[in-house]
């Protein structure tokens, strides 16, 4: 994972964000980076939201990816998740809480963050909100700053990058390097 | 410069029945076949050979020879299944076998030093695996050509013989004609100019074996030189490996039955462990005293060369499921499957066993339901959202074509960073207000950026045709999201939110 190094192994991320801020993006940044180096990932879906024609423009190998779709149901998100972290050999394992992301108890989190330790998983959690507290390594919040849209005329007819920051709120240790800013459409 | 092994069992038949039932190896055993009026000697073991029992005489005359004669009855079964397992035998040492008939075996021995040594060492890998599979009394030659190889194989005196680069000549001098196989008018012909070994033949002038003989002549000239005559054919193994276990005695009950489902597994997972395979399916036939037949199919969660869970799962299953008879003959098939090695490469990306992998997606599939597991396959298709949920099996064999989970080169930089859409499924329905065809409100929000119209159609032969616009728009709330107009319906529905 270099171009997403932040992201370590054994321990738990969160992406937030507010929708179109770039929080999907990144996360599907990370699954490329682990997909094309030919490692195992897993993304838990609560919502059903993956879009797989996305993630393949953006480089992810599907063949290296499991996807757990929960239909909306996040206490079998969460159960799923459980399941998979205690499961070594995942590279990454991806959690889609979405927009209504349920409270986690105290116990859940730190269960889940005993259990990448132990099998050197990357749990990443992407919600709307901080849901696994002080069980979480690293937190990072994304805006969308600019989009930029263009076209032959006057009137733009594609959309062509959008444009976010990424601000870390809480770190166990300076992370490893910026996220990237602009995202082609 | 062609190499060829040739792995040779003596007396195969006899072999085979040896391999089905071990302690028989130390009697002297004869396999006999009923004829229209008398039953005779098709094979028999050296220890029988010793007191003149030979393939063709009758049983009684067999017994007279040899009161200690062990006869069990010739089971196609058996020699179809020894044979193949001969033949898995030396796959684990070369992917390229050639079936030379029964008991018999080339071995395309080209490039084989590198992976075990000098030829003699291939010679020995050869002859472990074959013991691996039963067949401890096995030889094996190495040769220039098959024909040099075979012969070597069938007079040598160890169990492995090398017939050095050249020399094929030299080392079929001695043998006789008989060790070619000729037609017999040829071999009398031969043997009444005085010609008794293939080194005489081989010294005869070419062209005058060619007048008088014509291309039987030739054909025999080329084999006592040692060349081979016919093309290298490989050998390619079945779908499905079979062993089967003829009954002296019916069997009625399921203990006794394991104990023969167990010697058969054996004999079936020996051949797996040869050919670095495991299987991942069980077919279980089992003929009945009655004249009907009981089957039943296993299939294994993990792939497995196991003889112990295998029983299990078939004893099990057949608890559930008993046969309405007993039990005269039992045959069991196994699904090959290449096994994944337990370790990967040194440099290889960790990945999950494949035991814990069946176990956490079995209880995926228990948790979220069977269909809302997998890896997502894409349709070749240009419908919004077409794909296809398939069993996640990810790619495990380094360096194979095309199924190889190894580093894939980066793509341009376009792509690294690319904004994806999460999808809203089903798409919701959305009241667009339009100004000058472009949207100007979505459901009450402002639109403050837009871009399209994007027009994609399909299946316009079909009933299932569809039509639409796609947009890109930004609303007030800052959501950037793609909308999309159906043209057969003329409504609007949001499609995803780009994130």
């Amino acid at each position: 994972m270099e171009d997403v190094a932040w992201v370590r192994r054994g321990e738990i991320t969160e992406i937030i964000g507010r929708p179109s801020s770039g929080r999907t993006s990144l996360f599907t940044a990370c699954l490329r980076a682990v997909t094309r180096r030919g490692a195992i990932a897993a993304l838990v879906d609560a919502d059903q939201t993956f879009d797989p024609a996305s993630a393949t423009r953006a480089g992810v190998d599907l063949r290296c990816l499991l996807w757990v779709r929960c239909g909306g149901r996040r206490d079998l998100a969460l159960r799923a998740a459980d399941l998979l972290v205690r499961c070594p050999g995942f590279a990454l394992i991806g959690l889609d809480l979405g927009e209504a992301p349920p409270r986690l108890p105290l116990t859940l989190a730190f269960r889940l963050k005993f259990a990448v330790e132990r099998t050197e998983t990357a749990l990443l959690i992407v919600s709307r909100r901080r849901v696994t507290g002080s069980g979480a390594s690293l937190v990072v919040e994304t805006e969308r700053k600019a989009i930029a849209w263009v076209g032959p005329g006057p009137l733009p007819t594609r959309l062509a990058a959008a444009r976010t920051s990424a601000r870390v709120l809480r770190a166990r240790r300076p992370p490893a390097a910026l996220p990237p800013e602009w995202w082609s459409a | 410069m062609s190499r060829f092994a040739c792995l040779w069992v003596e007396c195969f038949v006899a072999a085979a029945v040896e391999r089905s039932e071990p302690a028989l190896r130390a009697a002297p055993l004869a396999v006999v076949a009923p004829a229209p009026s008398v039953t005779r000697v098709v094979d028999a073991n050296p220890a029988a050979r010793e007191y003149g029992v030979r393939a063709g005489v009758t049983e009684t005359e067999a017994r007279a020879r040899c009161p200690t004669l062990v006869s069990r009855p010739f089971v196609r079964e058996h020699v179809a299944a020894a044979r193949h397992a001969l033949l898995e035998a030396a796959l684990g040492v070369s992917p390229r076998v050639e079936d030379g008939g029964a008991g018999l075996v080339y071995v395309d021995a080209v490039g084989l030093t590198w992976l075990h040594g000098d030829p003699a060492a291939v010679g020995r890998r050869l002859v472990s695996q074959a013991r691996g599979v039963g067949f401890p009394g096995c030889r094996v030659a190495l040769a220039g050509s098959r024909t040099a190889a075979r012969v070597a194989a069938v007079r040598a005196a160890e169990p492995v013989m090398v017939v050095p680069p050249g020399a094929e000549r030299a080392a079929l001098a001695g043998a006789p004609l008989a060790a070619l196989d000729l037609a017999p008018d040829l071999v009398a012909t031969l043997e009444g100019w005085g010609v008794r070994t293939l080194g005489e033949l081989a010294a005869l002038p070419r062209d005058g074996l060619a007048v008088r003989l014509g291309p039987a002549g030739l054909r025999a000239h080329d084999l006592a030189l040692g060349h081979d005559r016919d093309p290298f054919c490989a050998w390619t193994p079945p779908p499905f490996w079979d062993e089967a276990q003829g009954l002296e005695w019916e069997i009625d009950s399921l203990g006794a039955l394991a104990v023969v489902l167990d010697a058969v597994l054996g004999r079936l997972c020996a051949r797996l462990v040869a050919a670095s395979l495991a299987a991942d399916a069980l077919d279980v036939r089992l003929e009945l005293a009655s004249g009907g037949h009981h089957a039943r199919a296993v299939a294994l969660a993990v792939p497995m060369c196991e003889v112990k869970p295998m029983l299990a799962l078939l004893t099990l299953d057949l608890e559930a499921h008993p046969p309405a008879a007993a039990v005269t003959r039992v045959t069991v098939s196994a699904h090959p499957v290449r096994a994944r090695a337990g370790q990967g490469g040194l440099w290889q990306p960790p990945a999950p066993r494949l035991r814990d992998l069946v176990a956490v997606l079995a209880r995926l599939a228990a948790l979220v339901g069977p269909d809302n597991v997998g890896s997502p396959r894409l349709d070749d298709s240009h419908r919004p959202d077409a794909y296809a949920l398939t069993a996640f099996a990810p790619p495990d064999e380094p360096g194979g074509a095309g199924g190889e989970r190894t580093p894939r080169p980066d793509p341009p930089l376009s792509d690294a960073h690319r904004l994806v859409l999460r999808r809203v499924r089903p798409a919701r329905r959305v009241a667009v207000a339009t100004d000058d065809e472009r949207p100007s409100r979505v459901d009450g929000q402002r639109v403050v950026g837009c871009a399209g119209p994007w027009r994609a159609s399909g299946a316009w032969w079909d009933v299932q045709a569809w039509a639409r616009d796609e947009w890109d728009v930004a609303l007030g709330d800052g959501t950037l999201c793609r909308l999309a107009r159906d043209l057969t319906t003329d409504g609007w529905s949001l499609d995803g939110v780009y994130d």
